[in-house]
């Protein structure tokens, strides 16, 4: 009996040397794109990207197709998904599988923080693109940066310079900044704190916040019994946290008190969670609006019929970016990573997401006209999910962190 | 005639080292390396749950301060891998002395809940120290130095990681069988008598503890080196449930069974990520409550009852 | 020091919250030993019965108030009936495993039906403002909060203190053993403290939805901070237990007023602190189960 086991084992073991390390799979060649989409499919990023981002990303193959019929560098194009739950590792591990099983040419979108920047680490081991959406870290295109990853739509500086600039020079000098306490809030409250100061405001006091929390009562307090009272209460809070501080905002009344409210981060689908009066008036920096004209709202229209939704920033971002790679791949008339990244670098476009788009060459910053935004009271919403008015069209070259500011070198 | 090979404890040695070393072929790799360091994670837990009586439901701050001080240790000096490994257990198990030492005090459902409010203050800290931990942003790029060899395959990896893997299962294993682990089996089935008879029950739960600690460490350690990187992810309580589940799914107090679950929950979580099936929790969670109210002995302990019964 | 007195009413309300689900988690421990994983899931159901009674049947808050705990006891006898009470008799570890399942289970199902994003409830009407309270002026909701929740701590503590359920309950925390030699028939009145204990944490969802995010992820570090409660106050005393869940409150607020980088942190190190002092907790006694 134990001759039988050395034998089966001797044979695993044999098998398993012929057949050897597993050969990275899928075909690189030319006569096959694939496009690969990670992201959180069940978690906080869900709803504002998740599979809906997957369909953008169809949509825009669908329409590179129309628009080059036969001749497309490619007509046969593939999308794959995963989904990395918010876990780094798991992201980490996707993408290596997503280049080397699944032949993906590029990986877009992949939210929250660290898992944005494992696979960044993965995209430069593989030498393959990568397009990053929802994370709002502006390590990737600053230390972190390398040469084949990409960011789009949006990252602290571009949120917190957008708002704090606008609303103080809108005359709102004394502000009371309150962030959570960990990178994302403490990025975000140095932006802000620098963008406020440069536009002749000042941060009167800023409070970190314990992160996740639900009960802000003790800030909303203290900005109510501030000497001199400030003229706006800056919180750098995102998701769950946002709502509650929200809620309790106006529980205590500080609007009335004459405090008030500017948001850091915020997405369509936070407004639409509270309602719109719960933030009426609040001002922040949206990277696009599905309604602000009509080539957004053609573009809007037909996401809503595939997905019964309104496109948030990061669906549109999604769409725009896997249109611009391949429209790269089309002029380089192939897919070997090095020519599309460098038929990319310095390319200036338009879509319908990306106005005065253009690739940075120097940190591969993708950027492109910012919106500040403001809610709109309920009685001003005429359909579902229009809650936002555009104030302001900030410049693409405003809108994001300067080149000389990033100290990214690909090395 | 499986069934009598099994029942050969060297020929059952020989089977499990073999799966081991063929796992990369069936598996992909870096999945394969997942399944090592939770398979090593998931013993230390059951050290201390199936042979002491301690449910921790904390092992992630372990698992977690490993990872970041292994990922630390690697970036900073660039010691061969094995190395920083080591010294994030190191770590890890001198965070269980204070950890411990308070924990220890309360038995039973308190020592879950208690090591799990610790870990969940680790966690805290971890994600506001950002000087050290880079917060949200994870803790990247640690490298995988072996004097020259180029591990950056993760095929190649899992061979480099592996040995650290089953040296931390073979201490597991040594510790079970060992004198201090019958007094740690006394301990958990009556402590009182165990203190009567005159052993420190609460310094004895204290070096488990630490040891426990000390391989969870070693198994984070590796994981954040597989990875390249160490994030929140690793100090967050889910990490802890996981680890636990992986032991009741392979069975409590059977050691190897950890390693057994370990292998199905990282395969089902890879498995999940692509089906496309919103709420995963829905299916792991359903097939843990369903171990816990009919498999109670988890995979491992079912199999081996079953064979017991038929050897009978 | 109207100032200081406002954070301190603050922290109460935070308080509540903790109070009711340490009052819930130890009515149940009390009289099954079972520390139930579960109890911020239920919660967060409390809150999502809420929402989905206004949005899809127009019942509104006060009714909710009502009907959600109602609903929620009723789950909670489901869970005893086909869960925990499978696993008497065994190592209470297999139910806390058991709850942390069903946890994970009952998250991801909100998950599933309902997203993520956090969904909108509004204060009830008579609820809006805020309120002179002599001193200052509160959010008259908070103020609500605050007042249902002394009240229902009242209410539980006259009913354990002067019925007779009251005292077989309070006998089977304190003294388990010795309640069962006297011959009380404690069994029967297992499913009927679950499915109390259960209705709490969905009355505190209640309350929690029109001031809190309601989401599915709301009740998951809800119950870590409750489990460090309870060890503060020990789990074995109801009314220690519920009396850490203010205090726990209070230290919070105060603790984000005057040293916020560590406020988060504070409740652990003043369980680490209890730990080293007064290993059973506040008001726990020795330990009954070891």
């Amino acid at each position: 009996m134990r001759k039988t086991a050395v034998l089966v084992a001797g044979a695993l073991l044999l098998s398993g040397c012929v057949g050897g390390p597993p050969k990275a799979g899928g075909k690189v060649s030319g006569d096959k794109i694939v496009l690969g989409v990670l992201n959180d499919q069940s978690g906080i990023y869900a709803d504002l990207s998740g599979k809906n981002s997957v369909e953008a990303v169809r949509m825009a193959v669908e329409d590179f197709k129309a628009k080059y019929g036969a001749k497309a560098v490619t007509r046969n194009i593939e999308v794959v998904t995963a989904d990395h739950q918010n876990k780094s590792d798991v992201a980490g591990s996707k993408a290596q599988e997503l280049y080397d099983r699944n032949g993906a040419d590029v990986i877009l979108d992949v939210p929250q923080s660290a898992s944005a920047l494992a696979v960044a680490k993965v995209a430069k081991d593989k030498k393959k693109l990568y397009f990053n959406i929802t994370a709002a870290t502006t390590e990737l295109t600053g230390k972190q940066c390398n040469r084949y990853t990409f960011h789009y739509a949006y990252d602290t500086y571009m949120l917190a310079n957008g708002t704090g600039t606008a609303v103080t020079r809108q005359g709102a000098k004394n502000w009371y900044v309150v962030y959570p306490d960990y990178a994302f809030g403490q990025d975000m409250q140095k932006s802000f704190t620098t963008a406020v100061e440069k536009a002749g405001g000042k941060v009167g006091v800023k409070d970190p916040t314990p992160f996740p929390n639900d009960n802000f009562s003790t800030f909303l307090l203290k900005a109510q019994n501030m000497d001199p009272r400030p003229d706006v209460l800056g919180t750098m809070q995102a998701g769950g946290d946002l709502v509650n501080l929200v809620k309790q905002y106006n529980e205590f009344g500080l609007r009335d008190k004459g405090i008030k409210l500017s948001v850091g981060l915020m997405f369509l689908t936070d407004i639409h969670s509270l309602g719109p009066d719960a933030f009426a008036g609040t001002t922040f920096t949206d990277a696009w609006y599905w309604n602000f004209d009509a080539r957004n709202r053609e573009f809007a229209d037909r996401f809503l019929k595939r997905t019964d939704t309104r496109p948030t920033f990061a669906h549109a971002a999604n769409y725009s970016a896997a249109l611009q790679y391949l429209e790269a791949a089309q002029r380089a008339g192939t897919d070997a990573s090095d020519d599309v990244v460098k038929t990319l670098e310095g390319h200036s476009f338009e879509d319908v997401f990306a106005r005065g788009g253009k690739v940075r060459a120097e940190d591969h910053r993708v950027i492109h006209d910012a919106y500040l935004a403001e809610v709109k009271p309920k009685s001003a919403v005429t359909e579902a999910w229009d809650y936002e008015r555009i104030l302001r069209t900030i410049p693409a070259a405003e809108a994001f962190r300067p080149v000389n500011e990033s100290g990214c070198t690909f090395s | 005639m499986i069934l009598r090979l099994v029942a050969r404890r060297p020929v059952l040695l020989v089977v499990g080292l073999l799966i081991g070393l063929a796992l990369p072929w069936f598996v992909y790799p870096p999945i394969a390396m997942d399944i090592a360091t939770w398979a090593l994670l998931a013993v230390a837990v059951d050290l201390l749950l199936g042979y002491t009586g301690l449910l921790s439901f904390g092992h992630a701050a372990f698992w977690g301060s490993a990872a970041y001080a292994t990922g630390l240790l690697g970036v900073h000096t660039g010691v061969p891998f094995p190395l920083a490994v080591l010294g994030g257990a190191v770590f890890a198990a001198a965070l269980a002395v204070p950890i411990g030492y308070l924990s220890v005090k309360r038995t039973g459902i308190y020592f879950a809940m208690v090591t799990l409010a610790f870990a969940q203050m680790v966690y805290f800290v971890a994600n506001q120290w950002r000087s050290v931990t880079e917060g949200e942003n994870g803790l990247q790029g640690i490298p995988r130095p072996l004097f020259g060899a180029d591990l950056s395959e993760p095929f190649h990896f899992y061979y480099a990681g592996l040995p650290i893997v089953l040296f931390g299962l073979f201490c597991a294993w040594r510790v079970v069988r060992s004198p201090f682990g019958r007094v740690l089996v006394a301990i958990r089935d009556n402590p009182a008598r165990a203190r009567a008879l005159g052993y420190p029950v609460d310094r004895y739960k204290l070096v488990v503890f630490m040891i426990s600690a000390a391989l969870a460490g070693l198994a984070g350690g590796l994981s954040a080196v597989s990875h390249g990187s160490a994030s929140l992810q690793g100090v967050h309580w889910t990490t802890s449930g996981q680890a636990v589940m992986m032991v009741v799914l392979g069975g409590i107090g059977t050691l190897w069974g950890g390693v057994l679950g370990a292998g199905l929950v990282v395969q089902l979580e890879d498995y999940l990520s692509t089906a496309q099936f919103n709420g995963p929790g829905i299916v792991t969670g359903s097939v843990f409550v369903l171990v816990v109210l009919l498999f109670r002995k988890g995979l491992w302990g079912t199999v081996a009852g079953w064979r017991r019964g038929r050897v009978e | 020091m109207t100032n200081f007195l406002q954070q301190c009413f603050n922290g109460l309300v935070s308080g509540s919250f903790y109070g009711l689900l340490a009052l819930g988690l130890a009515v149940i421990f009390g009289m099954l030993g079972v520390v139930n994983f579960a109890h911020g899931a239920f919660y967060m159901l409390g809150a999502f019965g809420a929402y989905v009674l206004l949005t899809e049947a127009g019942i509104n808050f006060w009714l909710a108030l009502v009907l959600v705990p109602v609903a929620l006891a009723l789950l909670g006898t489901l869970v005893e009936r086909f869960g925990v009470r499978w696993l008497t008799g065994l190592d209470p570890l297999y139910n806390f495993l058991l709850t942390f399942g069903i946890t994970l289970v009952l998250q991801d199902l909100v998950k599933r039906e309902y997203g993520v994003a956090s969904q909108p409830y509004p204060r009830p009407d008579a609820l809006k403002g805020t309120v002179d309270l002599g001193l200052f002026e509160y959010p008259t909701y908070q103020v609500f909060a605050f007042a249902v929740s002394v009240g229902l701590c009242l209410a539980v503590w006259l009913l354990l203190t002067r019925t007779r359920i009251g005292l077989i309950v309070r006998a089977a925390t304190e003294r388990p053993e010795l309640t069962g030699a006297l011959g009380v028939d404690v069994r029967r009145w297992v499913t009927p403290v679950f499915a109390f204990g259960v209705a709490l944490a969905g009355l505190a969802g209640v309350l929690a939805a029109p001031m809190r995010a309601v989401n599915p992820l709301m009740g998951a570090d809800m119950v870590i901070a409750v489990f460090a409660v309870v060890v503060i106050g020990g789990l074995g005393s109801i009314f220690g237990s519920v009396l850490a869940g203010y205090a726990v409150g209070l230290l919070q607020a105060l603790g984000q007023l005057y040293v916020p980088e560590l406020a988060q942190i504070l409740t652990f190190v003043l369980m680490a602190v209890v730990l080293l002092w007064r290993p059973s907790g506040l008001f726990g006694r020795e330990e009954a189960r070891a």
